[in-house]
């Protein structure tokens, strides 16, 4: 390789005299790069970054599970971290031997490890009113920060989040309208239901209204958003003037965001859409990363970008519009948790989108043990918690990336 | 929904033999903001060949670049690529064949020198040439000179250095058309003979090597053919001497232009009369 190039260079050079010591000493330098290149510049490190994600990836895995031991565990009726582990291990194990009966093979699983909630109330509290919560929280905070990290790629820019393209304003006109309207077609699932759809409504006109000649422009995209986001808290406002004083606390409280009273059923609704989500997201992971070279470079690479904004767009308005369906509006979790990732992970998709999903899940769960035990007898909001914590946290953020080289990290 | 998830099966480039057309442009015009851009433009891209596009500011110089790369499809005439119509290959069938080095370098994340030259190969994943990523990644590096800030983040290096790391990517693609606009602007002395030594290279293996240049005297002294470009259209296309005269430049960049012989025979010299 490195003797091809100083023989064309030689041509190129010829009769400057001293073509044949430049080539040799460019062959030289080639040679020496390419050496640091296969051995130094390329292997050992990418090694050590792979080492990284692992660790983070493992060590988000396990704070997953500490949190949500210790968050099943607390509340009024306290229950210990073992009896918590032992009570799930118990169900597990005779949730396998069921299965495994039922495909003929009886065995006795050696999964009954540890002891059973010490209290009478210990099972139906955990199982009936702690496990539906906390696994939502999962859910809802894993599909929040996924769908902020798939913004901050589509867009090619670290500030974006999903609010941006009308998901929540339009979400939250749909559950204020039901409120007002006190419309009650689906039972209990009306409200999370028209949230949806509105949600997903909101986040298509804006798409649908940015595309001119076959091509959205970015900043089209986010003014457009900015105008259907105003069009969307106008309506909210109205509903909100025009409602009974009942209606009218139902609708603010759900501006405030909130897990209270959450149950398998809305676990179940949530679980598969953040689950297909979550799985599109991996799958457009390469694509992301060749999409911060810009529009035109990833067309160049073999990325169909129009194709991957809509996808991308129609699986965040799916993320965050089943997230606060039942949960209501929660706020910078998508901001601050892809962030918080890409600084320990570095911006390579394929580990930031997954590394996002567990980082949201932490925080939520923490968040929400916090807001439930804050204060006894008392239910803070969940939206005024993250925003509270997340808005100074961001500053901080801020602050750190300007004072450093090269800006955002 | 599922049309769009859907995968479609990629064509693969086959090879295509010295001296044949790998693009071409014909009578293209293209209109841009009401302003006619390109008028009856006509050429050839041949393998095994470094085709310069030179010609003042203005002269589209960049827009036939975006034709022949397929971003923009021209209004009048026809764009050809691998035989077939440009627009008619999907992005990814279009990245087998030819790669881009556009003239503006930008990163929104900041990724390192290495990721960044790893995305050259993204064309090529799920294919069998996906073999092929370490070792075209690492001569990539090496024929860019860019091996010895491999772990720098892309956004802490200067203009120059960015502008030879994007080069690495554009040769990690591997492709038998290589398209570059005004690679050597940010670049010293050194490295702008390094990237057109580069494109000689390239052709000499049979690729075709299309290079947009201000510097003409660069143009005559790598380009096998030179094609002037004047308010948009073809003022001329040929070899070097054919093409770099006294009186075409002189009309062309409406200045006084002068063309001296080399004192030992290499490429003539191209001074603006002063």
């Amino acid at each position: 390789m490195s003797t091809e190039i100083s023989t064309t260079a030689q041509h190129a050079d010829q009769g400057t005299g001293d073509a044949a010591q430049t080539g040799s000493s460019r062959a030289r330098r080639d040679r020496k790069t390419d050496i640091e290149a296969r051995a130094g510049g390329s292997t050992a490190p990418v090694r050590a970054r792979r080492a990284r994600a692992t660790l983070l990836i493992g060590g988000l895995a396990a704070a997953l599970v500490l949190v949500t031991v210790v968050s099943a565990g607390r509340g009024q009726l306290e229950i210990s971290p073992g009896e918590v582990t032992g009570s799930v291990m118990h169900r597990l194990d005779s949730g396998l031997e069921w299965l495994l009966t039922r495909v003929g093979i009886t065995v006795d699983l050696p999964l009954d490890i540890g002891s059973l909630p010490s209290h009478a109330q210990g099972e139906n509290t955990l199982w009936l009113v702690r496990f539906p919560r906390v696994v939502l929280a999962i859910l809802v905070g894993a599909a929040l920060a996924t769908a902020g990290a798939l913004m901050q790629g589509i867009f090619g820019n670290p500030l974006a989040e999903p609010a941006l393209i009308g998901v929540s304003p339009g979400a939250a006109v749909g559950a204020s309208l039901v409120f007002v309207t006190g419309a009650s077609f689906l039972g209990e699932w009306t409200a999370p239901a028209a949230a949806f759809t509105t949600g997903l409504f909101a986040t298509l006109l804006v798409y649908a209204l940015s595309r001119s000649g076959g091509r959205t422009e970015v900043v089209t995209l986010m003014l457009t958003g900015v105008a259907v986001t105003a069009v969307a808290f106008a309506l909210v406002a109205f509903n909100t003037f025009v409602a009974n004083p009942e209606a009218r606390e139902q609708i603010v409280f759900w501006q405030l965001g909130s897990l209270n009273g959450a149950r398998w059923p809305a676990v179940n609704a949530v679980l598969p859409f953040v689950c297909v989500g979550l799985v599109v997201a991996v799958v457009l992971a390469r694509s992301l990363d060749l999409l911060s070279l810009g529009d035109k470079a990833a067309r160049h690479l073999g990325v169909n970008v129009e194709r991957l904004r809509i996808v991308a767009i129609v699986v965040v308005a799916m993320l965050v519009g089943s997230g606060v369906a039942f949960a209501g509006v929660i706020g910078f979790v998508g901001l601050v948790v892809p962030h918080l990732m890409r600084m320990v992970a570095g911006p390579g998709h394929r580990v930031l989108l997954p590394a996002s999903a567990l980082g949201g899940a932490v925080l939520l769960v923490g968040a929400d043990l916090v807001a439930r035990t804050a204060i006894q007898y008392a239910d803070l909001p969940l939206g005024m918690l993250t925003a509270l914590v997340g808005g100074p946290f961001f500053f901080w953020l801020l602050r750190r990336t300007r004072s450093r080289a090269g800006g955002w990290a | 929904m599922s049309r769009l998830l859907a995968p479609r099966r990629r064509r693969m480039p086959s090879r295509i033999g010295p001296g044949e057309a790998v693009a071409a442009v014909r009578g293209a015009g293209v209109v841009l903001g009401g302003a006619q851009i390109l008028h009856d433009v006509s050429l050839d891209v041949r393998t095994s060949e470094v085709l310069a596009l030179v010609g003042p500011n203005g002269a589209g110089k960049s827009t036939l670049l975006s034709v022949l790369t397929g971003d923009i499809r021209p209004e009048k005439g026809t764009a050809e690529l691998c035989g077939r119509a440009t627009h008619e290959w999907s992005a990814a069938e279009s990245a087998m064949r030819r790669a881009v080095l556009l003239q503006q370098v930008n990163l929104s994340f900041p990724f390192t020198v290495v990721e960044v030259v790893a995305m050259g190969r993204a064309p090529w994943a799920g294919t069998e040439r996906e073999n092929d990523d370490e070792a075209a990644i690492a001569e990539a590096m090496a024929v860019a000179d860019v091996g010895a800030f491999a772990e720098r983040r892309f956004n802490t290096l200067s203009g120059g250095e960015r502008a030879r790391v994007a080069l690495a990517r554009v040769l990690a693609q591997r492709t038998q058309l290589v398209l570059l606009d005004e690679p050597t602007a940010a670049l010293d002395l050194h490295h702008q003979e390094m990237v057109l030594a580069v494109a000689r290279q390239r052709a000499a293996a049979g690729d075709a090597v299309v290079v947009v240049l201000h510097d003409l005297n660069l143009a005559a002294g790598y380009a096998d053919r030179v094609a002037v470009l004047s308010r948009g259209a073809l003022a001329s296309v040929g070899s070097a001497s054919e093409v770099l005269t006294s009186e075409l430049l002189s009309d062309v960049y409406t200045h006084d232009v002068e063309v001296l012989k080399h004192p030992r025979g290499a490429a003539p010299i191209i001074l603006p009369r002063r």
